[in-house]
Formats: structure tokens, sequence, C-alpha cells
């Protein structure tokens, strides 16, 4: 992937791609896997960062990875550093400059958590129980069949959902074949 | 004397006005959410964008993308996987296509969304706060746009809560949580580049697959009068269902793999919707029960009285099952209770 590419993905994340070079950027998205990958990673680490209340490193961290960055040794041992750290615009960038960062974090600590953890506060406003159910089967994989048959209850059921939970439903759908569970459950009353 | 009567006179028409003007605060919030709902719903309904988002469950991320256009009253869709698998599915003004390259095959459904199933659609009704609580506030920029953030938590546990980031001019959402009733989120769904825009290209709205080859099912064939093996399927129903959840339609269509149309039910609460499939068993006898799980969506198949039922909703998953195992036939004698008789 080159600095350019680089660049425009950054300005993507940051919203700053123009409108003519998002649809050249996507397209080649599709046939490009790394490029794919990269996306999904920056976009993730980013998002795992900005969210309010996740877990972070520890304050000195980040100075230490600038020193691993900086430090001309360890730059040149690494394949892609020099050529980020010879774009100096490039670094400008707040989302690639973040996700760099992070990259290293990830390495080191952390943390790939999609949700943080101020975005557990969505509670229940009345926390009754009636019912517990617990699963003691594991997940199999399905065969094509069951497959098909799932992506045609999703799609079927998603004709009568609300906009955003159709999106929802595609989303899943296309994302991955979903795990099935032999359900085999006890049923407890609450007390 | 006269003179400290007016003054308490005065403090207290200064607090019934602070206490009025409070109450007035509190109950408008809701009032204002619902509001913003409504606009949200419209937009997405009426406006050309194309977006990219991140959709996240705890176990994994995808990139998506996604195009919006309206023509003519009717809105095109289309939602691209950017995982390398080429899935994509596209809505077209008849049909819904789900293009599945990995398994040679695309599903093909019609749109249902014509005369009186629009009425089907889930949108917040006015009785949503009965169900839910909802709040509005302002919150952090995103994308930078300036947005409201939307909380909307169940009142009990059989549905799920959600977040919901708008953009303040547009009422697009920009981001989206759902979580279970443990305040857990089951998913995200975060854009990282929306554009609305006044005309979109055919291209857009096309599909990028070549599926020549590829196995077509019509999913959901429209059928006429139910043949013999349904032909009571009219009475069969869920006899616990969480409260608010009415039915909205029914109808038969024909699922993948079976040659025997299913009764499809479903039910909504203005907010979330669960479908509940009714079809007449496999000659090979009851399947062991299966559940799955896809984001927010879990579904619940089971064997009752020699028909498979199958639920599936954006509900948790112990709700989707309790709904699968209630439904019976209900003119049926013998019909079982609310709890439920699955086969075994």
């Amino acid at each position: 992937m080159t600095d350019q590419i680089r660049e425009q993905v950054s300005a993507l994340l940051d919203g700053e791609l123009p409108r003519d070079e998002i649809g050249l950027l996507v397209r080649r998205m599709e046939r490009d896997p790394d490029l794919r990958g990269s996306f999904g990673r920056y976009s993730l680490i980013g998002e795992t960062l900005r969210a309010p209340g996740g877990r972070t490193a520890h304050p000195s961290f980040a100075a230490r990875v600038s020193a691993a960055i900086d430090a001309p040794g360890e730059a040149a041992a690494a394949q892609d550093v020099p050529a980020i750290a010879a774009s100096h615009a490039f670094w400008k960038r707040p989302a690639f400059a973040t996700a760099v960062a992070a990259s290293f974090a990830l390495l080191a600590v952390i943390l790939v958590r999609p949700f943080a953890s101020e975005d557990a506060a969505i509670v229940v406003a009345n926390t009754a129980a009636t019912l517990t159910v617990s699963p003691l089967a594991g997940a199999i994989s399905p065969t094509p069949a069951q497959s098909q048959r799932l992506a045609g209850y999703l799609v079927a059921h998603s004709q009568f959902s609300s906009p955003m939970a159709r999106r929802s439903v595609w989303s899943g759908l296309l994302a991955a074949d979903p795990g099935l569970q032999r359900a085999s459950y006890e049923i407890q009353e609450a007390p | 004397m006269s003179a400290a009567i007016s003054v308490k006179r005065s403090s207290a028409w200064v607090l019934a006005v602070v206490l009025a003007v409070a109450a007035r605060t509190a109950s408008a919030s809701p009032e204002e959410a619902k509001q913003w709902l409504e606009r949200m719903s419209e937009s997405l309904a009426t406006r050309n964008y194309i977006g990219l988002f991140t959709h996240s469950t705890p176990t994994q991320s995808e990139s998506m993308r996604i195009v919006h256009r309206v023509e003519d009253g009717h809105s095109l869709e289309r939602l691209v996987s950017l995982d390398g698998s080429g899935r994509e599915i596209i809505r077209t003004r008849e049909e819904v296509h789900a293009y599945l390259p990995d398994r040679r095959v695309v599903l093909v459904e019609p749109r249902s969304d014509d005369g009186s199933l629009l009425k089907a659609l889930p949108t917040p009704g006015a009785k949503l706060d009965t169900f839910y609580d909802l709040e509005v506030r302002k919150g952090s920029k995103l994308l930078g746009r300036d947005v409201q953030v939307v909380d909307i938590r169940p009142r009990d546990r059989y549905r799920y809560g959600y977040r919901i980031w708008l953009d303040e001019k547009t009422a697009m959402p920009l981001r989206s949580i759902v979580a279970n009733g443990a305040g857990v989120p089951v998913e995200q769904i975060s854009f990282t580049s929306l554009e609305l825009q006044k005309k979109i290209p055919d291209k857009d709205v096309e599909p990028s697959v070549d599926a020549t080859g590829f196995q077509w099912i019509r999913t959901g064939r429209k059928l006429g009068p139910p043949p013999q093996p349904m032909a009571n399927a009219n009475g069969w129903r869920p006899l616990r269902l969480p409260p608010g959840f009415r039915l909205v339609a029914s109808r038969f269509q024909l699922l993948p793999g079976s040659p025997v149309p299913a009764q499809h039910l479903i039910f909504s609460d203005g907010m979330a919707a669960i479908s509940v499939f009714i079809e007449p068993g496999h000659a090979s006898g009851p399947a062991p029960p299966e559940s799955s799980s896809m984001g927010s969506a879990n579904a619940y198949s089971t064997s009752i009285q020699g028909h498979v039922i199958t639920a599936v909703g954006e509900v948790p998953a112990d709700t989707i099952r309790e709904v699968a195992i209630s439904v019976a036939p209900v003119d049926a004698p013998g019909a079982p209770s609310a709890s439920g008789a699955p086969d075994r």
C-alpha cells in the first residue's frame, strides 16, 4: 500500500476525502484485500480510541511509541515506517497518527474492544426478570443448507424491519455465516 | 405580617413556576426524542446517500458500503460487504436480491412495502414510550457534525436498548449501539463517511457481482390460497409475546429448501420486529432445536406438533426462544400451554 493510498484512507476516516476520490478508493478496496484490512483496522482503532470510557494505555506509553518511531535505527528496521515518516503532511492527519500509535498499542497492550464502557450505560429501565434461560450446547458451523435457510429467514424478516434494523439485519447477514447452537435449555424461574 | 405573607406567596409562586417548568422540561424530553426518531425515519426513507460504516459485534468487525437512492417515491438500496466475500444485497423497486458469491447463490424476495404491507414497517409510534424510556441530549461532534444523542431504554428484559447519534441538521444516524438487557452492547454501527447527494448514478445501485451460473432462489414468491398442508395455519399463533408486540402482517411464502409455503407472521412494538415462520415438518422427523445469532438479530427453530417453527427478530435470544416455543395451533384441541411444548 503506497503512502498516497494510506493518506486517502486517513482522509476518508477524517471525513476529508473529496467525493470523487471516495468512489475510486472504495472500488480499489473491493479489489485489494490488504487495503480492506487496513481500512478495517484503522477505523476500528480510531473508533476504540475515540470512544469515551474505553481502556487506555498508560500516559507514558504514547511517549514511548513516539520515541520508538523517532529512533533512526528502529525506523530503518521497520519496513513501512521510513516511508510513512517521510511524508510530513501525512503525519499531520489526526486519524492516521492515531491509528499508527494505536497499532503499537494494540501489539503491546490491549484493547480491541469495539464497545466502550460508557456505552454499557444503556440499561433496562426496570430490571425485573421473569425467566432465565441457560443454553447448554456449544456453537457449531452451519451446513450450507442451514446457512441458506437462515439467510432466507433473515431476508424475509428484514422486509418488515425499520430502515435502521434492516441495515443491521443485512449487515449481520453479509458479515459472516451465523453460528448455530444446538439448543438444550434449562428454564429457571427467577426469584 | 402582611409583608411576610406576601413574600411567602411570592416564593410559593416562584416555586410553582419552577416546578411547572421543570415538569414540562422533563416530560418534553420523551416527546422530543420521539420527534427526533420520526425525523430519522423520514430521512432514512427519503434521502439519497452513500456511506461507509463499520458493523461491529463483540466478536467481529466488518466494513460495509451503503447506497440509498430515492426514485419516484421508491427507495433503492445497496449494501456491500468490503470483507472480500463479494456479498451484497440490493433492494430494487420490485425485489430484494442477496448475492452470496461464496455460496454461488442469489436469494430473491419480492418487496413487501407495497399497499397495505407498507403499514407493517415499524415506526416509532405514539405508544413507544410505554415500553421504552426515551431521552435526547446534545452530544459531541461526529464526522465534523453536531449531533443529538437519543437513548431508548427498554422497560423490561424482552427487548433491546438503543443509543443513536443523529446529525442535528439532517437527523441521519451517524452511529448506533444496540445493548442487551444487562446494558452490554451487542452491536454497533459507526459511519466513517456519509455523503448526502442530490443524484446517485445508476452504477452505484447495480450489483458488482457476476452471478452467471449462480443458483437463483426465489424465497418469497407471492402465493394464492395456502395448499392443504397449511390449511389450518391461519390458526397458528405465539401464545406468549412481550407486552406491546402486536401482529402487523401475515402472509404465505416459500423459503429456501422447502417446496411447501410457510406462514409468516410479523409482530412489532414500534421499534423492533419479530417474524414467526410456521412450516410443515420434515419427513425425517423433528429436527433438534437450534438457535443462532447475527449481531442484534436472533433466530430460534424448534418442532411443534409436526411443524417447524422459527422465530427471528431484533430482540434478545431468550425473547425469541420464548416466542418460538409458545407457538401453537390455537383452534386445535390440546394446544400447548403458554410455556409451549416442543417436540423432543
